[in-house]
């Protein structure tokens, strides 16, 4: 017997209900989350997620250690766009201390952002399309994937959790053949464009299970906080690149794609969208390369941001990543709150997935890619 | 749609993604095949960390400063030191990590004043208890007798060096002091001649 019953459990059902446990350790379940579902037959009346399995302590963490003991944390809050999430956290920093960064490692840090968020849509693509049964493009997907994690490994010498960000710059500068492989790369992932629209976009199953399925109205949306692609995919065109450049983003030329439908179709087409415009910005980035230093001739180990409270935002490949950071003008942060995409996302199943079918539940849950670790923290 | 077109329409979809896959097929594999492969490792790869081997010293160049103890996130460097006899400065005399805890962000090499840590290309190292500790002294200390008896006779050298340099300036001045005392009793045009040498 649970000890702890969620919630859900406690209230009283009729004899024609009945509970379904998903996960926590199911095959196509995102991570380890625990759905808790009351169903009606096949219908879903309520839904419940339950989370805290993949509790890392990440903001409490932060409070025992100096700003810089933090940042290898930063890329394990969300394993697949780890890259986004450290720099934003380096930038977060160096706004608070005032540290000036080159040039050049901004660019650097737009580039290797945008490969990061495309190898993330990619993991994504394969992931959601394998849930709702199809195995193919899984196959291709991560062809293509690995390709952009041999590119970061050569420069980061790692390839999910980079610790690539240094304050004031990058740990290392990138080099003619990183700009060779990135240019082929995008060659080929424009090249695979079509196919992969041939192979998915038109096929009839696929449509048949994204069409009008876990449509996401504004209302909630707005309620939860709803960011990233899905809120794009209702018609909002809010990014944080272009809502709050940051990093040099405002010079790049990018269009954010969006969808009025908000179900998992329109989805799918954003974040389809989203990979063409990132090869743009990656493009224009590494056209306009400046020459120059990428971190501090000296490097920043000890730091001490005047006391205050500040708030920084990135977009992370599922949407608006936050970071609320309190200074008490020491070297230890008093408080780093992290405030990541993927929470709302879950928490606003309980109400989107109310009055759906069970087997749309993969769908849905996929579509609006959710990434567990960073739920929890 | 019709019901007819719809199933024919349907039909069109399945088969094009047949198609692609037919196509791909006779592709070249992307597989790696990889406890037979070796795979290429790239300069930048992170594994476990190593103390540089100078080519000058012929050893590591760790002082035991505690920099990288002091900076590292998951607490998994432990270094003991200090001074050794006949050389300047101190010495590691133990310096292990252990493997099992560290995140492998590389702070401690950025951090190293003197540039003597780098990343090790271990990439199929396994084992099998809790403990996963690396002492990196280890391969350092078949050159360790060598080193020090080389940094010792560079010391004693320098120290000889100091000294012979200490003594001529004794000497010099000296020297300088007599020949003032000499000029004292000569002519004053000889002793503006030795103040111009002077300066």
């Amino acid at each position: 017997m649970n000890p702890h019953p969620a919630p859900a459990l406690e209230r009283a059902h009729d004899d024609e209900t009945y509970y379904l446990n998903m996960g926590p350790q199911h095959p196509s379940m995102h991570g380890v989350l625990r759905l808790l579902l009351r169903l009606r037959g096949e219908l879903i009346l309520e839904c419940d997620p339950v989370i805290g399995y993949a509790h890392r302590a990440h903001e409490k963490m932060a409070e025992n250690r100096s700003w810089i003991q933090f940042l290898p944390n930063t890329s394990r809050i969300d394993y697949l766009s780890g890259m986004i999430y450290n720099l934003g956290y380096c930038q977060a920093v160096e706004k608070m201390a005032s540290i000036e960064v080159p040039v050049r490692a901004q660019a650097i840090r737009v580039i290797v952002s945008e490969l990061n968020r495309i190898q993330s849509h990619l993991l994504w693509f394969g992931t959601f399309l394998l849930d709702i049964g199809g195995i193919t493009p899984f196959l291709y997907c991560f062809d293509d994937r690995e390709k952009i994690l041999s590119i970061l490994e050569r420069v980061t010498g790692s390839r999910l959790t980079y610790s690539y960000g240094r304050f004031g710059g990058v740990s290392q500068d990138i080099d003619d053949v990183f700009i060779e492989q990135t240019r082929s790369f995008l060659t080929r992932m424009r090249k695979q464009a079509p196919m992969y629209h041939q192979l998915v976009h038109e096929n009839v199953i696929f449509r048949k299970r994204c069409e009008g399925v876990g449509v996401i109205s504004r209302e909630v949306a707005h309620d939860y906080g709803i960011t990233g692609p899905t809120l794009r995919a209702i018609g909002v065109d809010y990014d944080v690149r272009r809502a709050e450049p940051y990093s040099g983003y405002e010079q790049y030329d990018f269009e954010i794609p969006t969808r009025t439908g908000g179900d998992c179709l329109a989805r799918f087409e954003v974040r389809i969208e989203e990979m063409e415009q990132s090869c743009r910005i990656i493009e224009q980035a590494l056209d306009a390369l400046p020459d120059g230093p990428v971190k501090p001739a000296k490097f920043i180990k000890k730091l001490k941001p005047p006391a205050g409270e500040f708030y920084f935002a990135v977009e992370s490949a599922r949407g608006h990543f936050g970071m609320h950071m309190v200074s008490d003008g020491g070297d230890v942060p008093s408080k780093i709150k992290l405030r990541t995409p993927s929470f709302s996302l879950l928490s606003s199943m309980s109400e989107v997935l109310e009055g759906t079918m069970v087997a749309d539940t993969i769908a849905i849950l996929g579509s609006v890619d959710v990434v567990l670790p960073e739920i929890d923290r | 749609m019709s019901y007819l077109g719809s199933i024919f329409s349907g039909f069109k979809t399945l088969l094009t993604g047949l198609g692609i896959t037919g196509k791909e097929i006779g592709g070249k594999s992307v597989t790696e095949l990889y406890p037979h492969v070796e795979p290429e490792l790239p300069e930048a790869f992170r594994s476990v960390i190593q103390l540089v081997r100078f080519e000058e010293s012929g050893s590591h160049d760790c002082v035991a400063c505690m920099q990288c103890v002091k900076i590292c996130p998951s607490t998994c460097i432990t270094i003991e030191g200090g001074k050794i006899e006949g050389i300047k400065g101190k010495r590691a005399s133990e310096f292990e990590i252990d493997f099992a805890l560290c995140s492998l962000c590389g702070l401690c090499i950025d951090t190293c004043p003197t540039d003597t840590l780098e990343w090790a290309n271990i990439y199929d190292d396994a084992g099998q208890e809790r403990e996963w500790v690396y002492d990196l002294l280890k391969p350092h200390e078949a050159f360790e007798e060598q080193y020090l008896t080389t940094r010792r006779a560079i010391e004693a050298k320098e120290a000889a060096e100091k000294a012979a340099k200490k003594a001529a300036v004794a000497k010099a001045k000296a020297e300088k002091a007599a020949s003032e005392a000499a000029s004292q009793e000569a002519s004053p045009e000889k002793s503006d001649t030795t103040s111009e040498a002077d300066s």
